[in-house]
């Protein structure tokens, strides 16, 4: 932090991710470097978009909410272990 | 670069100026003529101010205790956060705690959350949950100061954090060689080294909690009301009081123009979360 | 050092008010928008009725269309302010006599409360008493009426937003450009390249940080901006200027609907979240890799 007297937020914010990079694995498939935290905020993510994306367009179609509910999981299941 | 000549930046800049003044300036014209003259040609000077507007808001005695109660939890609000605030940026610069950076990082996520979304969770839980009998926490004063604090307190936090890291721990040190007791070394050595800082996240916490209105106008519905809220129940009532809602624009504005002047520096830092400096 | 406990007990009322007015009513939000739940209606009890709000919410044309209106809103202000910012700052870069005193007054409009931010433009552009109408229609021959046309109003909040907020983008600017070296421009104008090439290749990538910092904080204050606007147009006409925030605060007291209400917080919030994470990822961390 006092490293960047001039940009405290930022230096935070980079802290927050400069942090894991030496004990985490750095080359998953994602873009960018991530530790299991960061990984598990986005699976949620794209659990929350996934599940009222399905709701708006394709529940009305007959499928139900477990079908992405399920792949959901799958996908976190894979970003937490590979990302 | 080429040096244009000083005076268009002189030019350019009263312009701007002038476009930044003007409606702070017409808010103070409004509030100075009577309501017939409302709907006139609006004049651009001022001639003949009629002070009957700034005479009716003071007299009146809602609006009286509406300002009491904004002073009451601004000042209540500001204190507590700085002290509080102090404290836990003392903590955190003194001790080897784990996972200390990630607390301060959670505190000041908690004053990006858009207040909005906590209307309904903290209108509810402060009529449901925290009561006490009858007593409920919504529109009590105490409530607002406390309610308050999710936005103020991170950000005394954070202004304070470099200032009290800043102390020389070899004072610390050095006065428990002498035998003093930690809450001695906070209070007689720490705190009055971080004087400056600490008055300038009073002053900026001060005013944050003075502005404030969205949170107030939820959460109070009478006893704790404030004047930015007063300022809200004449637009709504009426198409006719606008130089009653000029006059209190100009009560509620006075303060921050005041604020405005002690610690001009210090509020693009503070509204930046010290991201940019000023 | 001394012992961690006296640290803990320094920390304990912050993280006990934090705990208390932060982090419950986010899981009591949470909680609450998987309940139906209307205190004044037939069934005035909490019930448990799964995703059914989020269902709903998906086809809530009121809510979507706020969320649209806030996004371009959102836009349009940002961008405006960082363009005007970046001039003004560009501008405050020569020397002329009484710099400081300009500096001071840009800065004012910053520590004004957006109620009475939104009050004083209520009064410079309220029909038949404002000045704004007043002269568009005497020199132009132009009718504005915020209550009536939607693009008008919708237009006045984002100048009000800008005349609020691009001091802070200027100031930041202005901070950014005064920190940056000398050389770089000395030896691109030696070269002979463009002032455009210079601002695309040189002065750009240096304040890129500063300008990211700032969209930032924008981002977050414009997503959450209500008081202004309920000051100045209470939502209207119509839909026209109903942001999230005002949706939120119109929409949910006055009908008590509690648990559809906390569905809409929650979406918001979640959005909130997400579009400031996305800017930060897009923007900070490909930088911060590349160092």
């Amino acid at each position: 932090m006092s490293d960047h007297p001039e940009e405290p937020l930022i230096s935070a914010l980079l802290e927050e991710k400069d942090a894991p990079k030496t004990n985490d694995t750095p080359n998953g498939f994602l873009p960018i470097e991530t530790n299991w935290f960061d990984r598990l905020f986005l699976s949620v993510v794209i659990w929350i978009a996934l599940s009222l994306f399905w709701f708006r367009f394709i529940e009305p179609l007959g499928l139900s909410i477990w079908i992405a509910n399920a792949s959901a999981a799958a996908l976190a299941f894979i970003i937490i272990k590979k990302g | 670069m080429r040096k244009p000549s000083p005076i268009i930046g002189l030019i350019f800049w009263s312009l701007v100026s002038v476009l930044t003044l003007f409606p702070i300036y017409w808010l103070f014209v409004i509030s100075v003529k009577p309501a017939v003259q409302l709907f006139s040609t609006p004049e651009l000077i001022l001639s003949d101010p009629y002070w009957g507007n700034y005479a009716k808001v003071w007299g009146d005695r809602l609006l009286r205790s509406y300002m009491l109660n904004s002073v009451i939890i601004s000042t209540g609000n500001a204190v507590i956060c700085t002290v509080l605030g102090f404290f836990a940026c003392y903590a955190l610069s003194r001790f080897n705690m784990s996972g200390k950076e990630s607390i301060f990082f959670w505190t000041i996520t908690n004053r990006m959350a858009p207040p909005a979304v906590f209307l309904l969770p903290l209108f509810l839980l402060m009529t449901q949950v925290y009561t006490v009998g009858e007593w409920k926490l919504l529109d009590t004063r105490i409530g607002m100061i406390l309610v308050y604090c999710t936005f103020n307190l991170p950000f005394a936090i954070w202004t304070l954090r470099p200032t009290v890291d800043g102390i020389p721990k070899e004072l610390d040190e050095a006065a428990y060689v002498d035998g003093a007791s930690s809450w001695q070394v906070i209070t007689q050595i720490v705190f009055p080294l971080c004087r400056p800082g600490l008055a300038v996240t009073l002053i900026l916490t001060w005013v944050f909690a003075w502005n404030e209105y969205l949170l107030a106008a939820t959460l109070t519905n009478f006893n704790a009301r404030t004047l930015t809220t007063g300022l809200s129940e004449y637009v709504t009532t009426t198409g006719t009081a606008w130089g009653v809602m000029a006059t209190i624009s100009v009560f509620t504005l006075i303060p921050a123009l005041i604020v405005f002047g002690l610690v001009q520096k210090h509020i693009v830092a503070g509204l930046t979360f010290g991201a940019v400096k000023g | 050092m001394q012992s961690k406990r006296l640290g803990w007990i320094l920390l304990a009322p912050t993280l006990v008010i934090l705990f208390f007015f932060g982090v419950l009513p986010f899981i009591y939000v949470v909680y609450v928008s998987f309940h139906s739940w209307n205190p004044f209606a037939v069934n005035p009890d909490m019930v448990f009725n799964g995703a059914d709000n989020f269902r709903k919410i998906v086809f809530d044309s009121a809510f979507l269309n706020s969320v649209g209106v806030t996004v371009m809103f959102v836009f349009f202000a940002v961008l405006s302010e960082l363009i005007i910012g970046y001039f003004l700052a560009q501008a405050f870069m020569r020397d002329f006599p009484g710099k400081a005193i300009f500096r001071t007054i840009h800065t004012l409009p910053l520590i004004m409360a957006p109620i009475i931010v939104g009050s004083v433009w209520k009064l410079m552009t309220t029909p038949s008493i404002g000045i704004i109408p007043h002269y568009l229609d005497e020199w132009f021959g132009i009718s504005m009426n915020i209550g009536t046309s939607a693009p008008a109003a919708f237009a006045t909040i984002v100048i009000m937003d800008i005349w609020h907020w691009t001091p802070l983008v200027t100031l930041t600017l202005i901070a950014a450009l005064v920190s940056l070296p000398q050389d770089p421009f000395e030896q691109a104008q030696i070269d002979g390249a463009g002032k455009r090439q210079i601002f695309w290749h040189i002065t750009l990538p240096m304040i890129a940080p500063a300008v990211v910092a700032t969209v930032f904080i924008r981002l977050m204050d414009a997503l959450r901006t209500v008081d202004e606007v309920w000051m100045l147009t209470g939502g209207g006409p119509g839909s026209a200027t109903r942001f999230v925030g005002v949706h939120i605060f119109k929409e949910v007291f006055p009908k008590t609907n509690y648990g559809y209400g906390s569905t809409i917080s929650v979406i918001v919030l979640y959005l909130t979240i997400v579009s400031c994470w996305l800017l930060y990822v897009t923007m900070l961390a490909p930088r911060n890799k590349k160092d």
